[in-house]
């Protein structure tokens, strides 16, 4: 048995993190002044939102234990939302992705009365099965969603305080703002909510239900009220995602694929934490890219581990761009044999026994 | 004036009555004894009365207001919380953290909460685990955990369900000063438990209850010489 929270040594080590993470964060904002390249920008944009969505999730999911895998439900409802209403009434995405967050939270409330009268993995089946509902009707409700052809917007207007216009969208960088400061708030809401009551009470009812109700703790009005933030930041996140991408369809933000992925950023880079999320991005995004664009391929037969003309080479080149799914089921597994914490409680727990046990 | 009023409670699950017409009262600041062999409804009747039942029929009162119906949180919030036989820490957090959430039913201050957690940990006894996390605690630790956690609620009335159950004689004492301290702070406490020993010792009276029926209450001499629940718990003949 050891201490958790030893007091010593707590301060210092608390200033060091904070001096480190203004550090991070002015780096991050000063970073599209030094790298111009479309590519990395676009990449960085990638990381902010998986870290918006995995984060999003670890509200519901790592803290409060309701392993919820439909939150393409709320994604697609906030990315639908915005485009819609600037399709067909010209609403701008700033004030559309308000009403999508709306949108979104009465949804998640219709979602939690249904589904939180279910426990553990009957749960989890339930919230695959409203999202599905979503997709479906997406799929069919063709005069609101154009169905499967999606919606495509080639204009972003201009984003104007007064007259003054901020940005009209032309480069990557003013999305790279964007996402950046949306990943910030999504990390400073999840601090927010561990150093609060909500916290104290999510986490609760994560590690035991039956006990957190006889301790006076409501159980719906709590666990919707979890699925509530993570919904509306999930929504967030969608309606990013369409005028970053300009184009969606049910197969792009609603499939289940997608709820998956979510919860994916949130379990491998440790789940209940405040920087596993962001961790998970951090492996997630890269591997991604790299499977797309078969940087693996190209490096296996640059080392000459593979040859190019060989068969091997030339099945690699071929298949392994469309093996993600199947790299992606790997990786969890040998994350859930080798580090059931996830990436930050595998290192957090090798640097605690090299200290002698202290955490 | 009595604190707790159970009346004519039967829960019934199917055809099968685990609790059946039962009536008893509590006065403010007892500590009442629940005995009886296994399988004779006692948890079930704590079931009723903390609300994770609503009992079948019959109307259990708590400081002069009807409970059936109410959800536990409600209960727990009117001031009736209870301990659980199968202990349920919150096992991936602090032993401070698990009496906090206790705590946080009264207050929504978390500085308000770790304060009134400290004191009820100094009740117990266990201010040098506070920093550690209930899942690794021996089990004679998690009761007093379980006990300084409901204690932060605040109750009137605690009701403990086996609290000595699993312990080695040395910390079956421990508890039993412990119920005696907390009947000191003025909390009336009902106690479910096996020890009869134990049992004599702390209660002021006592019901027997046997297949879901009260077979008798009285004062603990009176209950041992009992014929009829020498016969329950020895079988007659």
């Amino acid at each position: 048995m050891k201490p958790t929270n030893p007091l010593h040594s707590q301060r210092g080590a608390s200033t060091v993190r904070v001096s480190a993470g203004i550090a991070v964060i002015a780096a991050l904002f000063a970073f599209p002044q030094f790298v111009e390249s479309p590519y990395i920008l676009h990449m960085m944009i990638l990381f902010f939102l998986s870290t918006l969505m995995g984060q999003s999730w670890n509200i519901i999911g790592g803290y409060t234990g309701q392993y919820s895998v439909g939150h393409a439900a709320y994604f697609g409802t906030g990315a639908y939302t915005t485009l819609i209403l600037l399709t067909t009434k010209e609403i701008a995405p700033w004030y559309g992705m308000w009403v999508g967050i709306a949108a979104s939270v009465v949804l998640a409330l219709i979602i939690g009365s249904i589904c939180f009268r279910l426990r553990g993995p009957y749960f989890v089946l339930a919230s695959i099965a409203v999202a599905e509902i979503v997709r479906c009707t997406a799929l069919n409700l063709t005069n609101l969603t154009k169905g499967a052809e999606g919606i495509l917007v080639v204009d972003i207007p201009a984003f104007k305080i007064g007259e003054t216009i901020i940005t009209d969208f032309s480069s990557k960088v003013p999305y790279y703002y964007i996402a950046l400061v949306l990943a910030l708030v999504i990390i400073g809401v999840t601090w927010l909510v561990q150093h609060s009551k909500l916290g104290y009470y999510f986490q609760a009812i994560r590690e035991d239900q039956d006990a957190a109700h006889s301790l006076g703790i409501n159980l719906t009005i709590w666990k919707n009220s979890a699925l509530v933030i993570s919904a509306a930041f999930t929504s967030l996140a969608g309606s990013f995602y369409a005028i970053f991408v300009k184009f969606i369809d049910p197969s792009t933000v609603l499939p289940l694929d997608l709820s998956v992925q979510i919860v994916l950023i949130s379990i491998i880079g440790g789940i209940g934490t405040i920087f596993g999320p962001v961790i998970g991005a951090l492996v997630l995004v890269p591997l991604s890219e790299a499977l797309r664009s078969n940087v693996i391929t190209e490096g296996l037969i640059k080392i000459g581990l593979v040859s190019e003309e060989s068969g091997v080479g030339i099945f690699l080149k071929e298949h392994l761009a469309h093996a993600h799914v199947l790299i992606y089921g790997i990786l969890v597994v040998v994350v859930i044999l080798f580090m059931p914490e996830g990436v930050l409680g595998y290192f957090r727990k090798m640097t605690t026994k090299k200290k002698g046990g202290e955490a | 004036m009595a604190i707790l009023e159970i009346k004519n409670v039967s829960k019934f699950f199917g055809g099968l009555a685990a609790n059946s017409d039962v009536s008893f009262e509590m006065t403010e600041g007892m500590i009442m004894g629940l005995i009886g062999p296994n399988g004779a409804g006692k948890t079930t009747l704590f079931n009723c009365i903390t609300g994770y039942y609503p009992p079948s029929k019959g109307e259990v009162i708590f400081d002069g207001k009807k409970m059936n119906g109410l959800q536990p949180d409600a209960v727990c919030k009117l001031g009736m919380a209870r301990t659980w036989q199968k202990v349920r820490p919150l096992a991936k957090m602090t032993l401070l953290d698990n009496v906090m959430v206790g705590a946080l039913c009264r207050t929504n201050s978390l500085k308000v909460a770790r304060e009134m957690a400290m004191e009820q940990i100094k009740v117990v006894r266990m201010e040098h685990r506070a920093n550690f996390l209930a899942g690794g605690l021996p089990i004679g630790e998690r009761k007093k955990l379980e006990v300084a956690r409901v204690l932060a609620t605040q109750p009137k009335l605690l009701l403990l369900d086996e609290v000595m159950g699993g312990l080695n004689p040395a910390e079956s004492d421990e508890i039993i000063q412990l119920i005696l301290d907390i009947r000191k702070l003025g909390i009336t406490q009902m106690v479910i438990e096996h020890d009869m020993k134990a049992i004599m010792r702390i209660s002021d009276r006592i019901v027997v209850l046997n297949s879901g029926e009260k077979l008798a209450e009285g004062m603990p001499d009176e209950i041992v010489k009992n014929p009829e629940v020498v016969a329950a718990y020895l079988g007659s003949e």
